[in-house]
This record gives structure tokens, C-alpha cells and sequence, in this order.
């Protein structure tokens, strides 16, 4: 029996690569020095240790971390050839057989150790936030057909990904035929709101907003309208609609415009500026571990979960434009996690009661019962008990470099250079010139807040 | 039951020595089916469709009987959800239109490089005036060549059906009339296999 069981783990190890990154050492432990890097003045210092693993198990997730903290950094081309090989390894999962050898292997590794030797391929909002990112590194990088090609695959792969996800039928139903729900605006504003953990506001605003400025106000109108289905309360996503739809002749102007305004326009001589902040880091997953014994022998069972989130500090004014200008938030990433979590769930507790089974009967197979009736020590027992408490490990994988929370601002100016600041960040100048957009992206991650701006 | 052991370890070492990684030249023709991308033989597929249809077609004839118009290429507007490098298809595409002898073109991308040349060479100094290109003397473009390159993209579970068309116009930049425009419609399938590695 232990002889099975070792050629059993020796054939599901080789058939699923042996390069297991978290399956000792927890991920967000690992993750945790790049994070407090950002913090510093040169926040890309240790990223080689970080991008290393990208050839792991775990690639797709080491390359979306690598990419995220190049962007942080600045570093948009790096951060592109990062979240390349990020996509990269999400079409060869794609591509992989629907009965697939090495998928086999690295299910039954997880049944002797635990949940992390599964490689991992994130939840559906993780793959759009992806092609979302990669968009804007190829906009700040000046290739607006670039960008534009990204906001298509992304728009692709949220068809695709809605059909992986069937919970919430009635919010997915609305959204695709664009209906703002009254019933959806009159329900209260916390996590539970979001019902469905592909439901991304903050990734239709932005392929909506990457449209307007590429001159195509039509998909931009049909953008929009899937974000406003989410998050119905920001005024901004309000103005954009009631603007596009005027601009557009749209049905809708008139319903919009009773309900949410006259649509501003831009005089002459001003500049429209956009501001995107995203703020903070989605919460990482915690465990909940549990031993029990069974027939004497020691098992333990370990599950991932997130702890309740204090909320986010209600500080996001901008100034130094003509007058404070308060910025909405837009989505709550940390809700799409914690959704994610919970979807996954029932998946995750089924594997869990198959390696409690699996590890039992190895267990029982090195029991010596003949040591145990002399009340000598069973050793080889004793070993295998302790192996299989130490590798219960619950899978704490998930995109960590992520905001909790992003947030939007527009409003028409008139041209001319301001000293903006966010909150207590920095000074920053920027330009607005008239008949032209200014795109400003602060992301502030724990004590710093960094700028990037770039005019179209 | 010794020998077939060490017969079978042998056979498995011979194998496994002979499967390296290999590199070979294939022929630049041969249809590319590696995946549902857009590859060679579309780019292959679509240059030929274009040009052909262009000579062939009655008032590019008439156009080109006497004389050798003058074109110059806009770029192709890349409306997929892949980054294609439509500059290589444009490239192919004006390639064999100059080389069937019908036409002439102006390169719009060199126009800078060619602007700090002639600045050398009649203002640096340095070029003796007589031998220098003077300025304004290059012959303007009659025609332009534009196009939009879009495609549709269905997925369901284990098929992926992705349809590209690309459609090119050659406009008269006098008049503003489109005088010749077709397009060329490529459908590639892949579905997944139920057994894999």
C-alpha cells in the first residue's frame, strides 16, 4: 500500500511539473516584501526574485503580480511583456484537452498534499482586469490601436467568462440587455450588493472610456451602460451617459435626462480632464484550520476565507483645479474577491473531503497495529500524521498586487497648467489643453500616491 | 525476463536521446495551421486576393493602359482583437503591385528621412550644390490605398471560430471617388481535443 502510494505521488508529481510554489510556503507571506517595496522610492528593486517563478507552476499568477508592480513602478513596457506571458498562459489553459493528462496529475497531488499544487488560473474578473491593465500600459505607452485591440479581446473574453459563471442570472440578464434596473439603484451599497464575481464595473468604465477617446462614442455608450447596471449611484458614470446619449441621439437621452440631468458640455477654449485612482490592496485570504482526530489518527482540514474588512477611509478630493473636485468610487474590488471566494466554494469543500479520505487511508496503511498493542511508539505513524498535518495547507492564492477600490473623476476645465494633489499626496502638474482629454491614473498604495498622466 | 527488462530500458533510452528539439526550413508557401491566430497563409491569402482583383478589374485596367498612376498607402486599420502588424500586409500588397509594372508609389513612411537628407545635403555645407537634390521637386501622389482589417470571434466551450475580413479601397484623391474596393473573407475553426497532455 505505501508502495502505491509512493508511485502514485512520484507519477502525479512528474505529470504536473514539480516546480509547486506555495504548497509549503503561503502565498501572500511570499508576496508580502514586493508589497511593502512599492512603498518605497524604488519599487521594482526585487522584481527578478518575484519574476523568476514565472517559469513555476504558478506562472500565470507570478507574471500578473510582476506586471502589476512594473506598472506601479512606471515601467509600462516591462509590464507589458509581463502580462503577455500572463495572457499566455491563460490561452494555454484555454487550449488544454478537455480531459487532460497533466490537470489529472495535479488533482491527484492535491489529494496527497493540498489545494496549491492545482496551478493556478484565477477567477474570471482577474483575466478582464488583465486585459485591462494591458490596455492602459499600451495607452500610456502612446499606441492607442493597441489599446483598443486589448479593450476587444477583453469584451471578448467577458462573453466567455459570463458563461462560466451562472449565478445571478437576473443582474447578468439586465446587464446584457443593457437595462439600468430601478430595483438595482433603491438596493443598499455594500459588498453583498455585487452579486457575481465577473461583475466589474471598474473594467467597463475603462474599456468604455478607452472607446471615447479613440473616437467611438458608440461603444463607448454600450460600455457604459453595462457599468452603470453595476454601479448606478456615480454621478460621473451618470454624466457620461446623459453626454453620449445627447451626442449620439440615442432613445434613451430622454429618460436619462430626466433622471439624472442636462448633459454638460464642454465650452470653447476648455480641456476635459479624467482622473482614475485606484486605491489600496485587495484583502488577502486567510485560513481557517481545523484538526480532528479519526480512529485515533490526526487529520486536519484547512479552508481559505477572508476576514471582515474595515471600510475604506471616505478621503478622495482632488485639488487645485478651479475647485475641489470629488472622485466616486466606481467598483470594489475586494467584493469581486470575496464573491470569487465564495463561488468557489463548494468546489473547494469537495476536494477537501476527498484529501481528508485520501490521507486517512494513508494513515491507516502505515499503522503498525502490533507496535500500537504493545504501547511501543509507531513511528512510521507518526511520520505520516505529522506529514499529512503540515501539508494541509488552504489555498491563500489570489492576485494580491490588485486596489480594493478604484475610483473616477471627470469634469471640463479650462486649459491652462494646475497643481493638483490627492488627499495628502504630492503636488503634481498637470496640462490641459483645450479640446483635448487629460487621462490622469493616481494609484496609491499604502503611504504613496503615484501620477501618471498622459494627454489625447 | 532479465534481458527483456534490460531490451525494453534500452529501447526507451534510444527513444528518448532521439527526440531533441530540431530545426528545419519549411517552404514560406505551405498553409500554417498552428492556431486560430492570424498567420502566414492569411497574410499570403489576402495580399494575392487584393492584388489580383485590382488588375483585373475594368476601370484600373482603363486606368492604368497609358499610364502609370501614382499611389500611396494608408494604413490598415486594425479592428481585431489580436495585434496583427497590418504594415506587413500593406507591404506585401504594394510589393506586388509595383512589381507587376502597372503602377508607381510613394513610401509616406520616409518622408521625415528623406526631409533631413535634403536638409544635409543643400544645408549643412558639407554637399557640393550641384550634385545637391534640391527641395520640391518630388511628384505627388494620384491615388491613396486604405483599408480595414475586422474580425468576429465566437467561442463555445470546446470550438473557437474566428472570421477576419479585410476590405481595401483605392480612392482618387482628385475627384474623392472610390474607384476600386473589394474584400477578402477568411474562416478558421479550431476545436479542442477530448484527451491531451
Amino acid at each position: 500500500m505505501l508502495r502505491t502510494f509512493c508511485i502514485g505521488l512520484i507519477l502525479s508529481l512528474s505529470l504536473s511539473g514539480c516546480a509547486f510554489n506555495s504548497v509549503f510556503v503561503n502565498y501572500p507571506s511570499q508576496i508580502a516584501p514586493f508589497k511593502q517595496q512599492l512603498n518605497s522610492e524604488t519599487p521594482a528593486a526585487n522584481i527578478t526574485d518575484l519574476a523568476n517563478n514565472i517559469s513555476g507552476n504558478d506562472g500565470l499568477l507570478y507574471a500578473q503580480e510582476s506586471g502589476r508592480i512594473m506598472q506601479v513602478a512606471g515601467d509600462f513596457t516591462r509590464s507589458k511583456t509581463y502580462y503577455q506571458q500572463a495572457i499566455d498562459a491563460y490561452q494555454r489553459f484555454d487550449d488544454k484537452a478537455i480531459v487532460s493528462a497533466s490537470k489529472l496529475g495535479a488533482g491527484a497531488s492535491s489529494l496527497l498534499l493540498n489545494d496549491n499544487a492545482i496551478p493556478y488560473r484565477g477567477p474570471g474578473y482577474e483575466r478582464i482586469m488583465l486585459h485591462q491593465y494591458q490596455a492602459l500600459n499600451y495607452l500610456f505607452s502612446g499606441d492607442i490601436q493597441g489599446a483598443l485591440v486589448e479593450v476587444r479581446r477583453s469584451n471578448e473574453l467577458q462573453s466567455l467568462e459570463q458563461a462560466r459563471y451562472q449565478q445571478s442570472q437576473k443582474s447578468v440578464q439586465d446587464m446584457a440587455n443593457g437595462v439600468i434596473d430601478d430595483q438595482v439603484e433603491r438596493l443598499g451599497k455594500e459588498a453583498g450588493n455585487v452579486t457575481s464575481s465577473f461583475l466589474n464595473a471598474y473594467s467597463y468604465y475603462t474599456t468604455g472610456l478607452l472607446h471615447e477617446l479613440a473616437n467611438e462614442p458608440n461603444d463607448a455608450f454600450i460600455d457604459y451602460r453595462k457599468a452603470a447596471q453595476i454601479t448606478p449611484d456615480n454621478v460621473f458614470l451618470q454624466q457620461d451617459l446623459v453626454r453620449l446619449a445627447k451626442q449620439l441621439s440615442m432613445p434613451q437621452y430622454d429618460e436619462f435626462k430626466r433622471r439624472w440631468g442636462e448633459a454638460t458640455l464642454p465650452t470653447a477654449g476648455q480641456g476635459q480632464v479624467i482622473f482614475i485612482i485606484e486605491k489600496g490592496f485587495v484583502p488577502e485570504k486567510q485560513s481557517i484550520t481545523v484538526p480532528f482526530p479519526i480512529n485515533g489518527n490526526i487529520q486536519s482540514a484547512s479552508l481559505a476565507t477572508y476576514l471582515p474588512q474595515h471600510p475604506l477611509a471616505n478621503n478622495n478630493q482632488i485639488q487645485g483645479l478651479d475647485a475641489p473636485l470629488t472622485a466616486q468610487a466606481i467598483a470594489n474590488i475586494d467584493a469581486l474577491a470575496i464573491n470569487a471566494l465564495k463561488e468557489d466554494l463548494p468546489a473547494a469543500l469537495f476536494r477537501q473531503a476527498a484529501r481528508v479520505y485520501a490521507k486517512y487511508q494513508m494513515n491507516r496503511s502505515v499503522q503498525n497495529s502490533d507496535q500500537r498493542a504493545n504501547n511501543q511508539v509507531d513511528a512510521a505513524a507518526m511520520v505520516m500524521q505529522i506529514f499529512n498535518v503540515i501539508t494541509e495547507q488552504a489555498d491563500r492564492r489570489s492576485w494580491l498586487t490588485l486596489p480594493r477600490q478604484a475610483q473616477i473623476a471627470r469634469q471640463f476645465i479650462d486649459a491652462g497648467s494646475y497643481n493638483i494633489h490627492l488627499n495628502n499626496s504630492k503636488n503634481v502638474k498637470i496640462d490641459v489643453t483645450a479640446n483635448r482629454t487629460t487621462l490622469i491614473w493616481a494609484i496609491e498604495t499604502g503611504n504613496r500616491t503615484r501620477f501618471y498622466s498622459i494627454i489625447i | 525476463m532479465k534481458n527483456l527488462k534490460l531490451i525494453l530500458i534500452l529501447a526507451a533510452v534510444m527513444g528518448l536521446s532521439a527526440c531533441q528539439s530540431k530545426v528545419e526550413y519549411g517552404d514560406a508557401t505551405e498553409v500554417e495551421t498552428v492556431n486560430e491566430n492570424f498567420g502566414s497563409t492569411d497574410l499570403q491569402a489576402i495580399a494575392a486576393k487584393m492584388v489580383d482583383s485590382m488588375m483585373a478589374f475594368p476601370p484600373v485596367v482603363v486606368m492604368t493602359q497609358s499610364n502609370r498612376p501614382i499611389v500611396f498607402v494608408d494604413k490598415i486599420k486594425n479592428k481585431t482583437s489580436e495585434h496583427i502588424d497590418t504594415e506587413s500586409v500593406t507591404d506585401s500588397i504594394s510589393n506586388k503591385l509595383l512589381r507587376s509594372g502597372k503602377f508607381r508609389f510613394i513610401d509616406m513612411t520616409k518622408v521625415d528621412t528623406v526631409r533631413k537628407q535634403l536638409d544635409y545635403q543643400n544645408n549643412a555645407g558639407m554637399v557640393d550644390p550641384s550634385t545637391a537634390i534640391k527641395f520640391g521637386r518630388q511628384i505627388g501622389a494620384q491615388y491613396m490605398l486604405y483599408g480595414n482589417l475586422s474580425s468576429i470571434v465566437k467561442q463555445d466551450g470546446s470550438t473557437k471560430d474566428v472570421y477576419y475580413k479585410m476590405t481595401m479601397r483605392l480612392m482618387d484623391l482628385e475627384t474623392g471617388l472610390i474607384e476600386w474596393s473589394d474584400e477578402k473573407e477568411i474562416r478558421k475553426m479550431k476545436s479542442k481535443s477530448f484527451l491531451g497532455l
